[in-house]
């Protein structure tokens, strides 16, 4: 055994230093928003090491990673996900200096994950593809034959496809989390309308080639996707209202860099930060003083679409149940 | 004396249980805890439960099924081409000969993950075939190639290699005198074939049969690059049922498919058993390859041919062509207009392109240093010794081979996702060195193998010579035995260091953020629609094929592979 553990100590002795120097970060934020926030922190001090990959990608490895925790902060998972890592016991407490003012959907009274942007959940089409009056007025539209192959629906994976998901299932969901039949059917119907995608890359080639002129996004992705394939987005405000997520930030119970850890918290989720950051990518924070010195455009958007209410708690609790029975029976 | 004699003795009973211990724990721990996994659930029986569970998913069931007609589709598909190559280059005669065996010898050297982005390099949504295709059918979708149809395609001429290697051996093994006879006697080519030459190379035929039946069943990275989004096949779907916290589910399917592997190697080992019966000439009159007389049939027959390696050459070609080519012609050219380096050196010289190489080539080497340290001690004793020690050491290493990649990776993170005794409390899921020990375990069979026909081949007379002028165990090994080993050793360890590079099952299940190997960067891009990303891709295609083809030709060189030993994989 420990000839084992030599020479893997050897092999792996400069990889190691190198690692424990700077703060390992897991985020499922867009390649260009890492890079913003890198370069920033770095500015400011903060040595940090980012980890991009899927929102639902990240928390399976958060937690198989549970025993030997790889990540010193995670940052921008959603209210869900967030929640469970949290019920395992895998971050600590660390009530950040922004958490003042904090709405208290956006704080914990544990002091331990805290929100610092919020994002709806949207339904985004291409206006030269598709005429106002023809869009969808919701969701449950999506199945309707006018929109058969027409929008885009990412892989599982992602945290904003688990929540386009567990926002139309909370409304065929009794209170136990048990969806009806008409609720699956409708899951079948949504999939077998959809046109599938498992990479972002995959997602910007169907919407630019006009494959499809439907996005099913988060708030700012919606207007990035659009961005990239050239096209205005316009959002739909359905009637049963729109999921809106807030994304977390919380220290890891099991880093050896707590201090660190907890300065770059205090860092990120700072009013100026945010709101700079609200420039740069059109983003809703969730702070309301960062709200406030945020671009007119920005506090424009926030009108766009009402919110839809969900019990996230019912959620986390059969998210996992539900994501199987779509995986392995309706997709 | 005493004194050295016994320090000897305790450093080799420390490298026995060291032994022991390696194999108890990353060999049959894992396995153990999966079947636990997969039939209890806190010490009651829930086998019921999971069948259930599974018999409702649609795509369960579509993946067995998929699963099923591609095997039997790919087993005739690739015994018909393998069969075909046989005849073309030990029995008729064929102008370019020597060419076509280079051509047909390209699966050796373009296998896993490598051979199937080639495949979708070419024939795929921007693939240079398509392209083509298009220009004379308007029509065609891009992705037409995705698919079933796709990955039956693709593995019908990657799986040949068993063919190439083990069938023209045995072709070479028919003593021509024997077909003379048969024709003197007024015998019909077709009852010759039949009765004379078939019989000869029947054993070899059904195990190269098996062979690809395993090796289909399974397929992971064929389907996962070109199956596209309706054709799954059971590793992929083992994957996703680990993924959604369902490891339950995972393990039963995980030992379902290694029970089906372990049948299909019992049939093996009985036809092999069977196969030496049948003797042949010790010393075969070689075949004399016999013209075709029709020449319409000769032109078929050579067209067929040459088609058949214009199909095998134009993957490897493509992507050695386009791997030098600025990435903006990817995609957009048939040929490449101009040349130039600038993406090997975007790989080679060291940034974030460099690092999944790195990566790889670390755990490859890792992997074989343990995998070699194991059987260079285990080995000569397993030769020495016949008792029950040797005989469960024989099963240990043999062991990886039964089971399927996919099986030995659920077993690992089953059994270290969570703080083991074994290794000190600590949990490895995770960690760098999960995966080269997977990666090692994977390896031991064939090291075995290897090995095994090398000390059996040292003249024990060397050893006496040194013992009876009072050399000492480990002396004689490292002055006698090892130099005449090291060969074998040094081409064993080259050979598990090229698998590994692109090794894909085991990566899938237990690549972390630290270890991120060559075999998920290269399908990660592959689902990336960036040009450059592509380049990069290739670049790692080239430098794959160009190590794989080192330990071929070393190989041959060593001519290794050509003794009764290593005939059978």
């Amino acid at each position: 055994m420990t000839k084992v553990f030599s020479l893997a100590a050897a092999l792996l002795g400069t990889v190691s230093m190198a690692q424990a120097e700077a703060l390992t970060i897991y985020s499922p934020q867009g390649e260009d928003n890492v890079a913003w926030i890198e370069a920033q922190a770095e500015a400011a001090g903060h040595d940090v090491d980012f980890l991009r990959a899927g929102g639902g990608e990240l928390f399976s490895r958060l937690e198989a990673e549970k025993n030997n925790p790889q990540a010193d902060v995670v940052l921008g998972l959603n209210d869900i996900a967030m929640a469970r890592l949290k019920a395992q016991g895998m971050f600590q407490a660390h009530v950040p200096t922004w958490a003042d003012g904090l709405p208290a959907s956006y704080s914990d009274a544990d002091g331990v994950v805290h929100k610092f942007w919020q994002t709806p959940i949207v339904i985004a089409y291409n206006p030269d593809r598709i005429a106002a009056d023809a869009a969808p007025s919701g969701w449950l539209d999506l199945t309707k034959d006018a929109y058969a192959q027409n929008y885009v629906l990412g892989p599982t994976k992602w945290g904003t496809t688990q929540v386009i998901l567990a926002g139309i299932l909370v409304q065929f969901a009794d209170e136990n989390g048990t969806v009806s039949d008409d609720g699956w059917d409708f899951m079948a119907d949504l999939y077998g309308n959809s046109v599938l995608v498992s990479s972002g890359d995959e997602k910007i080639a169907a919407l630019s080639s006009g494959e499809a002129a439907i996005d099913l996004n988060w708030f700012g992705g919606a207007f990035r996707e659009a961005g990239k394939s050239g096209y205005d987005p316009v959002l739909v405000n359905p009637e049963n209202g729109t999921p809106i997520v807030a994304e977390g930030i919380a220290v890891m119970a099991g880093t050896d860099q707590a201090d660190a850890a907890k300065a770059f918290v205090d860092w990120f989720g700072s009013v100026e930060v945010m709101a700079a950051y609200a420039t740069e990518f059109g983003q809703m924070p969730s702070h309301p003083d960062a709200i406030a010195a945020a671009p007119a455009e920005v506090q424009a958007k926030a009108q766009l679409v009402s919110a839809q209410a969900i019990d996230w708690d019912l959620v986390a609790a059969n998210l996992d149940g539900w994501l199987q029975k779509i995986e392995l029976e309706i997709k | 004396m005493r004194g050295t004699f016994r320090l000897e003795q305790m450093a080799f009973l420390t490298a026995l249980g060291l032994l022991a211990w390696f194999l108890v724990t990353f060999l049959i721990m894992p396995l153990i805890t999966t079947f636990y996994t997969a039939f209890f659930d806190s010490g009651s029986l829930r086998i019921g439960e999971i069948t259930e569970d599974l018999s409702r998913s649609r795509r369960v069931k579509q993946a067995l099924l998929n699963t099923a007609w591609m095997t039997i589709a790919t087993t005739f598909t690739v015994g018909l081409v393998g069969i075909f190559q046989v005849a073309a280059l030990e029995y008729f005669h064929v102008r370019g000969r020597s060419f076509l065996k280079v051509a047909f010898a390209v699966p050796l050297v373009f296998g896993s993950v490598v051979a199937a982005t080639g495949y979708k390099f070419t024939y795929g949504p921007s693939g240079i075939v398509t392209q083509i295709l298009q220009g004379i059918v308007p029509d065609l979708p891009s992705d037409w190639f995705i698919g079933g149809h796709g990955v039956l395609y693709s593995q019908t001429f990657l799986l040949t290699s068993f063919y190439y290697l083990f069938l023209r051996a045995a072709m070479r093994r028919v003593d021509y005198s024997t077909v003379e006879a048969a024709r003197s006697m007024g015998a019909s080519e077709i009852h010759i074939l039949r009765r004379v030459v078939l019989p000869v190379i029947m054993p070899t035929l059904f195990a190269v049969m098996l062979l690809t039946i395993y090796t289909s069943t399974v397929s992971f990275a064929v389907p996962e690059i070109i199956g596209g989004r309706d054709f799954t096949m059971i590793s992929q779907i083992i994957l996703v049922l680990n993924a959604l916290n369902r490891p339950d589910m995972a393990a039963f399917l995980a030992l379902f498919l290694g029970f089906f592997i372990l049948s299909i190697i019992v049939l093996m080992q009985w036809i092999e058993a069977r196969g030496s019966y049948i003797g042949g000439a010790k010393t075969p009159v070689p075949i004399e390859l016999k013209r075709i007389k029709n020449p319409a049939a000769n032109v078929a027959f050579h067209g067929v041919t040459y088609l058949l390696a214009f199909i095998y050459v134009l993957p490897v070609a493509l992507v050695v062509a386009f791997s030098f080519a600025p990435a903006a012609s990817i995609g957009t050219e048939v040929f490449p207009s101009s040349f130039t380096l600038s993406n090997y050196i975007r790989v080679l010289s060291g940034g974030a392109a460099f690092e999944p190489f790195f990566n790889s080539m670390r755990m490859g080497l890792l992997a074989v240093l343990l995998g070699l340290s194991a059987t260079l001690f285990a080995v000569p004793i397993m030769v020495k010794h016949k008792n029950w020690m040797t005989r469960a050491l024989d099963i240990g290493f043999f062991l990886p081979w039964v089971v399927p990649s996919v099986l030995l990776a659920i077993g690992l993170i089953l059994t270290f996702d969570t703080p083991n005794l074994m290794v000190g409390r600590a949990v490895l899921l995770g960690s760098f060195i999960i995966l080269p020990i997977g990666y090692a375990i994977n390896a031991l069979p064939l090291m075995v193998r290897f090995l095994r026909a090398a000390f059996m081949g040292i003249d024990p007379s060397y050893d006496e010579a040194a013992r009876s002028m009072g050399a000492g165990g480990l002396y004689r090994f490292r002055r006698v035995t090892m130099p005449l080993v090291a060969p074998t050793a040094l081409l064993a360890g080259g050979y598990t260091f090229n698998e590994m590079l692109t090794e894909y099952p085991l990566s899938a299940f237990l690549y972390n953020v630290n270890n991120r190997p060559l075999s998920i960067a290269i399908l990660d891009s592959d689902k990336s629609t960036d040009p450059e990303q592509a380049a990069i891709t290739l670049v790692y295609a080239v430098l794959v094929m160009a190590f794989s083809l080192v330990v071929v030709l070393s190989a041959e060189r060593l001519s290794l592979g050509k003794g009764p030993k290593t005939n059978n994989v």
